[in-house]
């Protein structure tokens, strides 16, 4: 019972700092209704930032914050001006494709400054371990777990109270008669981008202290964070925190008592699975998967 | 089919300069020839070397095209399909003596029966719902392949024994594997064509464009979409058979990756979607680029090939949309109107 109850609360942890990885994929995807096949790629070069700041400046991984976290969002408004923007009034496959090309030259690109060695940061605390009541936690994943819940927390905030919130939801909800009602719908497009990527930014920076960062490391993550986003409905912010904690936890258990290596065929198969039965996503709105988006 | 403008006089002559729907043209006969050529004469090995990667490629886009580019349907997992044809051949010409004569044709029927079922359960889902799905169903027999290590190999890899002779279809010199490529390139090329000036190639086409009038046209887009995803898996699965035959040599992390899914889906992306030259354009300017990168800087550069691919992708798509077929047409057809092709 322990154990189980062990696996969950690791399951739990760990599944929301996947769900803190996928918000900016949903959030872009909610608001510009495009796919960015190069966010694990983004989430790859901020790991490296944090990387290099804690390896040359002797930082904390979590100090890096200040600095990866604008850096990443002056990048993908740099991404958004030269790649996306041009390929928004295009066929919605122009945008698939080239936001592909951007992820195949980023990580090669990376592979050739760094190489394919794997980089870690040292552990806090020695690596050891706290105990809250009967469960064990590494202290980088209750920061993660922290993180994770302010940062949805402060983003529902920020689209329900804030005038860009606002004007952000107005925009997902009519584009034109939002244009027509003088919001810079083309501005909204580019913060909203620019914004996504700040938010891999912050979960690379409670990402490296976890995991190593290597030049093909996005696309792992890239492809849980595709399962979380869908699970939790297209665009839905609180449904990718419930979507990464659900894969938190079947990954979690599966690898407990099968083998890791099958916990990752689980969560594909939950995945067509949801697509099957439940296509707009386990917290989507209904014909959300079926109607013609961007078609 | 484009309508031609009141007093243009349509050309009756169904030979053309460029490559057009249901017309062979010119162009495709002179490539055609070059290709003849590039495998009768005697090349230095690594040469040979790029010219069957060429052929491969080039075949194996031009299969993901006919889902890709002719149905929409853009599919990110098609390294699936080549990974069953390639293990069910090897499988079973190494473990129960069945040549791979036999064994490639198997492997495409067991492609396409995996095709057929993916597409009936994703069919109704669109754009990055139907790419993700693709997506996870070819990770999931990538997963299963690395965990299924009695039959597969697993991460070790599964090796062919090189016994040459015509049965095993191992040969000892590179000549006959560049026929039989090219053979197969050419076969996928004219079914492509033949897909594409036909009935059912007008169906695909309107079911691609707008799916709500096909089917109010009494199209069925789901048998006309699971078609074209069994053809697809089924030439793909053939390629990966054929792949098996040459490198000798198979393992899931390279076989079954969604990296080789991206490859299939890039080079008609960047030869031109949509069209049967295109896939084949893709390939003339990516593979023997890369190949020769790869070769002259060896592990000094590792990855260089594939910025400048990613780097050129991204400008082309931007760019050049219809891609190097639709820039190359535009250059022969400046002004002029074009009589045999939709717009």
């Amino acid at each position: 019972m322990t154990t189980i109850g062990q696996l969950v609360f690791s399951g739990i942890l760990i599944g929301s700092i996947y769900a803190l990885m996928s918000i900016g994929l949903t959030l872009i995807f909610g608001v510009l209704r495009i796919v960015n096949f190069a966010h694990g790629e983004f989430l790859m070069i901020a790991m490296y930032g944090v990387w290099a700041i804690t390896r040359y400046l002797g930082l904390n991984p979590y100090f890096a914050v200040v600095a990866v976290v604008p850096a990443m969002f002056l990048f993908g408004a740099l991404i958004h001006r030269l790649i996306i923007n041009p390929g928004l009034n295009k066929p919605h496959l122009m945008v698939v494709f080239a936001t592909m090309g951007l992820s195949i030259l980023m990580q090669n690109v990376a592979l050739m400054l760094f190489s394919a060695d794997l980089f870690d940061v040292p552990p806090m605390l020695g690596g050891r371990s706290f105990t809250i009541g009967p469960f064990y936690a590494k202290p980088e994943l209750l920061i993660g777990f922290a993180v994770a819940v302010a940062c949805t927390l402060a983003l529902r905030f920020m689209l329900n109270a804030t005038y860009l919130g606002k004007a952000i939801r107005a925009t997902v909800q009519d584009g034109e008669a939002a244009q027509l009602m003088g919001i810079p719908v083309p501005r909204i497009f580019l913060v909203t981008f620019a914004g996504g990527s700040a938010l891999v930014g912050l979960a690379a920076c409670m990402m490296m202290p976890l995991f190593s960062v290597f030049p093909t490391v996005g696309l792992n993550f890239v492809l849980i964070a595709f399962v979380i986003v869908v699970l939790g409905g297209m665009g839905s912010i609180e449904g990718a925190l419930l979507g990464g904690i659900c894969i938190g936890i079947v990954q979690s258990i599966s690898s407990y008592y099968i083998a890791p290596a099958v916990g990752q065929m689980f969560f594909f198969i939950l995945f067509l699975l949801v697509m099957v039965f439940r296509p707009a996503g386990l917290f989507g709105r209904k014909g959300e998967a079926t109607i013609g988006i961007n078609d | 089919m484009g309508v031609a403008p009141l007093g243009a006089k349509a050309r009756a002559s169904r030979w053309q300069l460029m490559p057009g729907r249901g017309t062979v043209s010119l162009f495709e006969l002179v490539l055609l020839a070059i290709f003849v050529a590039l495998v009768a004469i005697r090349l230095p090995q690594n040469l040979q070397d790029v010219v069957i990667q060429t052929f491969l490629w080039a075949g194996l886009a031009l299969a993901w095209n006919i889902a890709g580019g002719y149905a929409g349907l853009i599919s990110f997992g098609h390294a699936a399909f080549f990974g069953l044809g390639a293990y069910t051949s090897s499988i079973l010409s190494v473990n129960y003596g069945v040549t791979p004569w036999i064994g490639l044709w198997l492997g495409g029927l067991l492609s396409a029966a995996f095709a057929a079922m993916l597409t009936l359960i994703c069919a109704r889902l669109r754009g990055p719902f139907f790419i993700l799905s693709t997506l996870a169903a070819s990770e999931v027999i990538r997963i299963g392949a690395l965990n299924w290590a009695t039959l597969t190999g697993g991460a070790e890899g599964f090796a062919i024994l090189p016994i040459p002779s015509v049965a095993n279809m191992i040969f000892a010199s590179k000549t006959p594997y560049a026929a039989l490529i090219l053979g197969y390139l050419v076969i996928v090329y004219v079914i492509s064509k033949v897909v594409e000036g036909s009935r059912y190639g007008f169906y695909l086409f309107a079911v691609r464009d707008d799916e709500d009038a096909a089917s109010a046209a009494g199209v069925n887009p789901l048998l006309v979409r699971t078609g074209a995803m069994c053809l697809s898996a089924f030439l793909t699965a053939i390629g990966g058979s054929l792949f098996a035959q040459y490198f000798l040599f198979l393992d899931p992390t390279h076989v079954i990756s969604p990296e080789l899914s991206f490859q299939f889906a890039l080079l008609p992306a960047l030869g031109g979607l949509g069209t049967a030259i295109g896939p084949v354009l893709g390939s003339i300017a990516i593979t023997p680029l890369s190949e020769m990168l790869r070769s002259y800087f060896g592990g000094g550069a590792a990855g260089l090939h594939l910025a400048i691919y990613g780097g050129v992708l991204v400008v082309v798509m931007l760019y050049f949309p219809s891609g190097i077929a639709g820039a190359l047409e535009r250059l022969v057809y400046r002004g002029k109107i074009r009589h045999d092709r939709a717009p």
